[in-house]
């Protein structure tokens, strides 16, 4: 028996089940990523988020913008149909150090967040000159 | 039957460190995101999510159509059907790039008072506001019992 759990660990925990860390549901907006030689341009498409509803944060090596829609629903109205979700969007995209973190520049217009990430130096591309 | 994009809500971070299994489950998630995200555009198909809401005095229909000019948004109300009509332009460089939008809801024109239909575009989302006919509005009839 104590072989078979040092094998399969799950069996030595005990059966409660942990509590969940509460985090809500999101969803993954619409999104474009381009690239030129001197960075790439991100387009994400967040309909009813406005300045104080986004959060965008760039470390290890990953860009995670979060957004979360401005308007509730009045108490009075009843919903008759449904299509988009009430959740918040979330995208996480994994860069690994190709980004300059310190000049990325962002702009959110009408539901539409624009950012700019400049490539880190070292892997703009670089003619050499032989001698 | 009406076909409804499915969105995909994740789950991040609720399952982590908690099961042997929660590696294998993520990198499924990533799969199916990945396959799912790319297979129907929202954008380029030319649909866009559409709510549709009611209190006692008016009917609200709201759209998300992220990134419109207010100018380039069209809405109308020809024969009892709504008409929603929107074009993004998006610049890539040089290139111009527009992508019609539009989508239709029918609305009863009795139940409408169609010269006072007004429109918001905020924050990338826009609601249209049908006010009802007062006639169409629910009221009480008491009635007395001889």
């Amino acid at each position: 028996m104590s072989l078979l759990t040092s094998l399969v660990p799950s069996f030595t925990r005990s059966a409660a089940p942990v509590a969940p860390r509460e985090s809500a549901p999101t969803v993954k907006p619409v999104y474009d990523l381009s690239e030129t030689d001197e960075g790439y341009a991100l387009s994400v498409y967040l309909p009813g988020v406005a300045k104080d509803g986004l959060e965008l944060s760039a470390e290890s090596g990953a860009i995670t913008i979060t957004g979360r829609r401005a308007w509730k629903q009045p108490e009075a109205w009843t919903a008759l149909y449904r299509e988009s979700a009430d959740a918040a969007y979330e995208l996480v995209l994994t860069h690994d150090n190709a980004v300059d973190i310190d000049k990325i520049k962002a702009e959110l217009r009408d539901g539409v967040l624009r950012v700019a990430l400049p490539k880190a130096e070292a892997l703009k591309p670089r003619k050499i000159a032989v001698g | 039957m009406r076909i409804v994009r499915y969105n995909y809500l994740s789950y991040r971070g609720a399952v982590s460190s908690r099961s042997p299994w929660s590696g294998l489950e993520g990198e499924i998630d990533r799969l199916f995101e990945s396959a799912l995200g790319d297979f129907a555009g929202a954008s380029p198909a030319g649909r866009f999510p559409v709510d549709l809401y009611e209190d006692k005095d008016n009917t609200y229909v709201r759209a998300d159509l992220p990134g419109i000019e207010r100018a380039d948004i069209g809405v109308e109300l020809v024969d009892g059907t709504l008409n929603i009509r929107a074009t993004r332009k998006t610049r890539q460089g040089e290139r111009e790039e527009s992508f019609a939008l539009n989508r239709s809801v029918s609305v009863p024109d009795a139940a409408v008072q169609t010269e006072k239909i007004s429109a918001a575009y905020e924050n990338g989302v826009l609601t249209v506001t049908l006010p009802k006919r007062e006639e169409t509005k629910p009221r009480k009839v008491t009635v007395a019992v001889n």
